[in-house]
């Protein structure tokens, strides 16, 4: 009788090495189930256990988990193109071209990057407006509703500073007028856009300054703040589901 | 008596958030200070136009490498400034209209910067025009100047 | 004061008889919210497993897209051209779009600030906390007020030519107005369109205008911002 996958798995998960890092034996019961999420310091931050309703497709579409995979995409492939990527001037354009027509997969890379990113505003917008119509914001889950909308903005601005990071035409003028949209804010505006852009126009410094801002300081304030998020869901109760219906089937 | 003098602790508690605002304050100062940069490696605003002979009489020159256009009309030379008012594109002129018209938003303006159509909120600023040593014509494209100032040569 | 607790605490050395605990749970100070009789699944696996299936359906789906459809890349950066028309990524657009109508001092910066503040604050109002429908109390007094904000709008918008927002506000006044028939006989779609609150319809306005916007934004402007025919381009 051939041994099915799972037992060789079992044999595996129960040497010496694998239980010093997973600490216990193998199994299936549930207080298995409850060790491998509190052992592990990523899955933690879940509950060890969830109610069946809030993981029917109906509730929610998934929506939220869809955004965090195009994240996780846009995470990985951004770390990526950022091995090809000078963020100098005129340098930047020349290594986009290089990603298309030199480097192995790197025109793939490419597309996906931008495809996820235009893709993970998309589902962030109809998230949002799920929650909103299931009326998943309304006490106690407010302040969640909160740092959605802080991540939204997020999410827009990550957006927006990878656009300028082509360095093409697109790119350019894009950034250009929306620099001179923030400088129409009263009193402060045309110093938050001198801040923002490192100068008086879109060049070398406004360049760099977008690529920091792009793979360093948004990407880590929107995990911070995913971070939150998640353990907000948890704290107030899990995923709102609504009033159960009268009949158990 | 209505205050009690404030504990040795309470005093301490006082001074030392005191000092962190004061701290605070500081890091802002230097934090703003630290991202405003104070060398810019853009080019100087003054655009060298040449000779003012290049320009003929009622001739309206486009430069877009410096974004201004030099007029030459009968009071004399003037400069405006390409840049549309509206949102910060580049006007383009178009002499079988006789207009400068910008391409994001459909502004159009006159030969004397004056806007005719679109949402741009200003007309194009005049700019400092005066004439070097060697008799070039200079432009100061960060200083602009009340309009229907012309420069005679 | 003390209720009858459903265990004994004891204090043993043996850790397999009394394991150690983070901290009791009663009734009262469940974070539950409410009490439900709902039914568990463990989230090893099950939960686990679901996030990674849609995870890899997604990755699927980009990993196509990727595959057949280049993303765009223009000429390099030139500050002494601009191109025509000069748009912004797609989800800007309506946003560009409003720029044709008011200045950037509203559109810009006055709009965008209101409708954050406006998404941030929804949680915190009355008027999206309530769930019944919008015109099932005080209805005379309500019929009153949105006749007076739907013909001040009407009059805002038509003053300002702003012709791509009066459509989706024009629709939405007449779905309310339906919802607000008092018919004897009513169909099920009445009958939805009555339990809709006031925030379903402020929400499905804003999500009316903002796509109507974008898309105008997207396909039926063109150099110059002018009004295009998208399929005649």
């Amino acid at each position: 009788m051939a041994k099915t996958v799972t037992a060789y798995w079992n044999d595996l998960r129960d040497t010496r090495v694998m239980r010093s890092i997973f600490r216990g034996a193998p199994g299936d019961s549930s207080l298995h189930g409850a060790l491998a999420v509190q052992g592990n310091v990523f899955l933690h931050l879940a509950s060890v256990k969830i109610r069946r309703r809030s993981l029917a497709f109906g509730a929610t579409w998934y929506l939220g988990t869809l955004t965090l995979a195009t994240f996780l995409i846009l995470v990985v492939t951004g770390v990526l193109l950022m091995l090809y990527y000078h963020p100098s001037v005129p340098q930047a354009y020349a290594d986009m071209k290089d990603l298309q027509f030199v480097v192995s997969a790197g025109l793939f890379l490419r597309n996906l990057h931008r495809w996820s990113a235009h893709a993970m505003v998309l589902l962030v917008f109809a998230h949002m407006f799920k929650v909103f119509y299931r009326g998943a914001y309304r006490a106690p889950r407010e302040f969640n509703w909160v740092v959605g909308v802080i991540l939204l903005l997020v999410t827009l601005f990550l957006s927006y500073t990878g656009y300028l990071l082509p360095w093409d035409q697109l790119a350019f003028w894009a950034i250009t007028v929306g620099s001179n949209l923030i400088s129409a804010v009263p009193v402060l505006g045309a110093k938050i856009r001198f801040l923002m852009l490192g100068g008086n126009s879109v060049n070398a410094n406004a360049l760099l300054r977008f690529y920091v801002l792009h793979c360093v300081i948004l990407p880590f304030i929107a995990i911070l703040f995913i971070a939150v998020h998640f353990w907000r869901i948890r704290k107030d109760g899990g995923l709102h589901t609504g009033p159960q219906e009268e009949h158990h089937g | 008596m209505s205050e009690q003098k404030d504990t040795r602790r309470e005093s301490f508690v006082k001074l030392g958030l005191g000092s962190l605002a004061v701290a605070a304050c500081g890091a802002t100062v230097f934090g703003y200070e630290f991202l405003s940069p104070n060398v810019l490696y853009e080019p100087s605003p003054i655009a060298n136009a040449g000779k003012p002979d290049r320009f003929p009489l009622d001739s309206l020159t486009a430069d877009p490498a410096s974004g201004i256009y030099i007029v030459h009309a009968a009071e004399g030379f003037y400069a405006l400034s390409a840049t549309c008012t509206h949102l910060g594109c580049l006007t383009a002129w178009k002499p079988e209209l006789g207009i400068i018209a910008c391409p994001c938003h459909g502004s159009k303006f006159n030969r004397q910067g004056m806007k005719t159509d679109g949402p741009a909120p200003k007309p194009l600023p005049w700019l400092r025009v005066w004439l070097s040593d060697e008799g070039d014509l200079l432009v100061d494209r960060s200083a602009i100047i009340a309009p229907n100032q012309y420069v005679r040569t | 004061m003390d209720d009858p607790k459903p265990f004994v605490a004891v204090v043993e050395s043996d850790t397999r008889k009394a394991p150690l605990r983070v901290a009791f749970v009663t009734r009262r100070t469940s974070p539950q919210v409410q009490a439900t009789d709902d039914a568990y699944v463990m989230t090893w696996p099950e939960g686990v497993l679901r996030v990674a299936v849609v995870v890899e359906a997604a990755a699927i789906v980009l990993v196509l897209l990727s595959l057949f459809a280049d993303a765009p890349l223009e000429g390099l950066a030139n500050p002494m051209q601009t191109p025509n028309p000069a748009k912004a990524p797609w989800y800007f657009l309506g946003l560009q779009e409003l720029l044709h109508y008011f200045p950037p001092v509203v559109a810009g910066v006055l709009i965008p600030t209101l409708v954050i503040i406006a998404l941030i604050v929804i949680p915190y109002f009355n008027v999206n906390v309530e769930s019944e429908g919008v015109w099932l109390h005080n209805r005379r007094r309500r019929l009153q007020m949105f006749w007076m904000v739907l013909l001040a709008l009407i009059l805002f918008l038509v003053v300002f030519d702003v012709y791509a927002v009066l459509a989706p506000t024009l629709v939405i006044g007449a779905c309310m107005l339906l919802a607000a028939r008092q018919l004897i006989r009513v169909s099920p779609v009445q009958r939805w369109l009555t339990s809709r609150p006031l925030s379903f319809w402020i929400m499905t306005w804003f999500l009316l205008t903002s796509s109507i916007l974008t898309v105008i934004g997207t396909f039926f402007r063109g150099p110059g911002w002018s009004w295009v025919w998208p399929w005649s381009l």
